[in-house]
């Protein structure tokens, strides 16, 4: 079974790791160790203490606090109970007209803003841009995951959480 | 001994036997234990590789015997071997999409009580291209036999090849004018065309009366039935070997491992729990020549996703609160959207290539009755549904993708497939005959990012994972059209941390030929239909025609003056209006006009992939690699990424400046802070303007019309905005 230290899990991660190696990764069968390998490696790069239980975007977790399992951003900012939708506590920019759009797109043709606006969900405290959601105007914003932790912990993992 | 009560039943019955057993027992067929697999695996294994090497073989046989560029250069052909009541033991590689719509088809047959009429026997031909009876659209031409073994129906053979002309009212295969079924071309309807290992010579007639390009179907229908019988024989040479008895057993196995193989891969590389994605998808022919006034001619469709990953693994996708079918080619089938499923499992779960129809039976899809993606009306199009299809399970990969995040793989994080937009011809060749054609190079189009990489460049597509674009000098031998450029699209990907591949475009000079009919399909107008992930943005997918008719390109090659080799990277003025003097027209949606004819001009883009990751974070050095070979712009490195490149005049080499880098991305950070306002101060707004209905008509009736179809998707829409109960949209225009 294949296994990896966690400096190779750490390159990975940051997309450091060269691609001949990342091949043989892809090309193997799955590290059963990984998860708790790239927990870690998540943990160091955080400059908080509170223990991260789930990756959920690029600078997004779902982690243990005083103040209950919250999802909170790389930077430390927290949104709130994890189970809630964490956009509804972002801060957001809306491209809706040709000249927000054209600033991202400046070379193609445009989608038309009266059937599709870009929205962007940002963290109000480090400006990260968390997730970018293509919809048509007024439609509702999407809870992109709703994880069953406790069950993943319990029954996937065999490390069920406390509480 | 192993029990074969079950051998000697009428075929139909065992079929239910079959799924009734499935039912019971959760397990295939009713296999409860892999007793082979268990009491000799070196020889289980063997065997099941031996049966994915002789499909692998079997597909490059037959791909010598077309005459078809998609078959031959792009690979648009998948072959497998089936058991008797038609699920799939093994498959080549190619278009797996079609290996589980096959297997629909040849379960249609026996529940129709095709042994008794047409009957089922030794040397038999079947074909089928109705994707309400088992394929995707009607191009995906199958053809399945059956394997006897001394007297017993041990499996079938069966073989898809898709095939680049159909008879339909434009010409091509994905017939985007077909707007009922009467107009998509010539179907064969699970049809019995040949016996004794001979194709029908009253089907050939048919075929070669109805198509436009007659050589292509039935050279590839030979092709098929060559794969066919290869595979066929090689089975009863294994089974020679290993004994009936066995094979009977062991070809069940296969399958009921690959069940649980997709299970333990779910429960291994993902999370439980809820996913949500969406895409969209702009449907505009107002005003456009041949679309009959069936039904509103501009149409925006939502195509939400919710899956739910269980604690035993399985995968389940429902597609809840998504548009009616409609008078247009877009619609699918349960068999495509089984297929989409299918394809998309074997490339992200099952890549080692043992793939089969138990992967399938790991996963459940809801697809509401009434809706493009279970249409209640049989007799409605769906030439081109993977105009569809493709967004939607674009938005699958995002959503396994955010799985493989939650769990830490994130070498597998991939943003997804994009629409391959494609041209299709026909009218005088360039040797003076009739002709007709789908131009394959769509199969190259840019890949959504990694979490880890930029996406692929112009190689790769979800529905041929081979993805290869074929040579400019196999399209020119089969086209009255000159290539006068094929460029990468710079920009084309999507923005992210991590780009989306680029896309390409193809400039062509009409020649040789007096009248040629150029018509597109599979491109979405005024929405992008694809998304970024984890802060990437989408790939800009509304890509318009620009076609100059009446050119002096020969005043211009005579003076030796530079041509057009694209439209360029300015919006508003293309390289075609800069270079060339005629008649300029910018075109949006499916391009349908007027035959072309020698010294026009045509232009035709395919898409990019969607970025991963913030912009901000993305590597200047290797931006500075993307400005220098075409893949960026300056322009675009700077306003976007915040990326400042400059040209080092020694190198005579593009090169970041880092200094001024972080410079630029503060600025940008900082912008963006300044502009987001908090989201419940945003709904505030947006709820006021939701109750006031202030939206175009299109996104209005979209809005309506998901209503209507769903409850669920009504009543998460008016929560969402505080809405009371009554609510709804008006429809007027």
């Amino acid at each position: 079974m294949s296994s990896y230290s966690r400096e190779i899990i750490g390159e990975l991660v940051a997309g450091t790791l060269p691609w001949h190696q990342t091949k043989r990764i892809m090309s193997a069968y799955k590290d059963e160790d990984r998860f708790f390998k790239v927990l870690s490696v998540l943990q160091d790069r955080v400059s908080w203490d509170d223990r991260i239980l789930l990756p959920i975007g690029d600078h997004l977790f779902i982690a243990e606090t005083p103040r209950g399992r919250v999802t909170k951003c790389e930077c430390g900012h927290e949104h709130g109970d994890y189970r809630r939708n964490w956009k509804l506590t972002a801060h957001i920019f809306v491209r809706k007209t040709e000249e927000t759009l054209r600033e991202i797109y400046p070379n193609s043709d445009l989608p038309d803003p009266r059937w599709m606006e870009i929205r962007e969900f940002i963290c109000p405290s480090c400006g990260i841009l968390h997730e970018v959601e293509a919809c048509a105007p007024g439609y509702p914003i999407l809870h992109d995951f709703q994880p069953d932790l406790e069950g993943f912990y319990r029954d996937w993992l065999k490390q069920p959480l406390e509480g | 001994m192993l029990d074969s009560t079950h051998i000697a039943m009428p075929l139909r019955d065992r079929l239910l036997d079959s799924e009734r057993m499935m039912a019971e027992t959760g397990c295939y067929d009713g296999i409860t234990d892999l007793r082979l697999r268990q009491d000799n695996p070196l020889k289980f294994e063997t065997l099941h590789t031996k049966l994915r090497a002789l499909c692998v073989s079997a597909r490059e046989m037959a791909r010598r015997i077309s005459a078809s560029p998609g078959v031959r250069e792009v690979g648009e052909m998948v072959v497998a071997i089936y058991t008797p009541e038609g699920d799939a033991i093994a498959l080549s590689n190619g278009i797996m999409v079609h290996v589980h719509t096959m297997s629909r088809f040849i379960k249609w047959m026996i529940k129709q009580g095709y042994e008794a009429d047409p009957g089922i026997n030794p040397g038999d031909i079947f074909a089928n291209n109705d994707a309400f009876i088992g394929t995707v659209q009607v191009p995906d031409v199958m053809d399945v036999v059956p394997i006897y073994y001394e007297g017993t129906l041990v499996g079938w053979a069966g073989a898809v090849c898709h095939e680049l002309e159909s008879g339909g009212i434009t010409p091509g295969g994905d017939v985007c004018l077909a707007q009922e079924r009467y107009t998509e071309g010539l179907f064969v309807c699970a049809e019995k065309i040949g016996t004794n290992d001979a194709i029908r010579r009253d089907y050939v007639i048919r075929c070669e009366r109805n198509l436009r390009m007659p050589i292509y179907w039935v050279l590839d229908e030979k092709a098929k039935v060559a794969s066919c019988i290869d595979m066929r024989e090689a089975v009863k040479g294994l089974i020679g070997e290993i004994g009936l008895d066995y094979w009977m057993r062991v070809s069940k196995e296969f399958i009921e491992e690959g069940r649980r193989g997709q299970l333990a891969r779910t429960r291994q590389l993902t999370v439980p729990g809820i996913y949500r994605g969406h895409t969209f998808y702009g449907h505009v022919t107002e005003g456009k020549p041949g679309f009959q006034p069936l039904g509103d001619p501009n149409w925006l469709y939502n195509i939400p996703i919710e899956m739910e990953i269980t604690l035993d693994g399985t995968i389940k996708l429902d597609f809840e609160g998504t548009q009616p079918w409609g008078y247009h080619s877009m619609n699918c089938t349960p068999a495509g959207m089984d297929g989409g499923m299918f394809v998309t499992l074997t490339q992200h779960m099952n890549y080692e290539g043992l793939v089969n129809d138990g992967a399938w039976m790991g996963t459940e899809l809801k697809l509401p009755y009434g809706t493009w993606t279970n249409p209640d009306n049989e007799k409605c199009a769906t030439a081109t549904s993977w105009a569809l299809l493709l967004p939607a399970y674009g938005v699958f990969q995002r959503l396994l993708s955010r799985g493989f995040l939650g769990r830490g793989f994130v070498e597998e994080i991939f943003v997804g497939q994009v629409n391959s937009p494609m041209i299709e011809m026909g009218g005088e060749s360039q040797y003076g005959t009739q002709f007709g054609m789908a131009h394959f190079e769509c199969a190259a189009a840019g890949s959504g990012a990694l979490a880890i990489k930029d996406g692929l460049d112009t190689a790769y597509v979800g529905w041929n994972p081979e993805s290869d674009m074929g040579n400019i000098e196999i399209w020119e031998q089969n086209m009255p059209m000159l290539y006068i450029g094929r460029s990468i699209v710079p920009n084309s990907g999507g923005s992210g941390k991590y780009r989306g591949g680029c896309s390409f475009m193809s400039t062509w000079l009409i020649n040789k030929t007096p009248h040629l009919r150029l018509v597109t399909s599979e491109h979405s107008s005024r929405v992008f239909d694809n998304a970024g992930m984890c802060g990437g943005y989408p790939a800009p997918t509304c890509q318009m025609h620009r076609v100059v008719r009446n050119t002096n390109i020969n005043e211009l090659t005579a003076a030796r003056l530079p041509i057009p080799h694209t439209t360029g990277t300015d919006p508003h003025r293309s390289d075609l209006e800069k270079l060339v003097t005629g008649d300029h027209l910018t075109d949006e949606g499916p391009y349908i006009s007027a035959p072309h004819k020698s010294g026009d001009i045509f232009t035709h883009s395919y898409n990019g992939g969607g970025g991963y990751g913030d912009v901000l974070e993305r590597d200047p050095v290797k931006t500075a690699w993307d400005v220098e070979n075409g893949f960026l712009t300056a322009e675009s490195a700077r306003n976007v990424f915040g990326i400042v490149v400059r040209e080092n005049l020694d190198t005579d080499e593009m090169e970041a400046d880092l200094a001024a880098t972080a410079a630029a991305r503060e600025e940008l950070r900082r912008e963006r802070i300044r502009r987001a306002v908090p989201v419940a101060e945003w709904m505030a707004q947006e709820s006021t303007r939701i109750r006031d209905q202030k939206f175009a008509f299109e996104v209005r009736r979209m809005y309506a019309s998901a209503m209507r179809l769903s409850p669920r998707f009504s009543s998460e829409f008016r929560d969402f905005w505080g809405l009371e109960p009554s609510f709804t949209f008006g429809e007027k225009p």
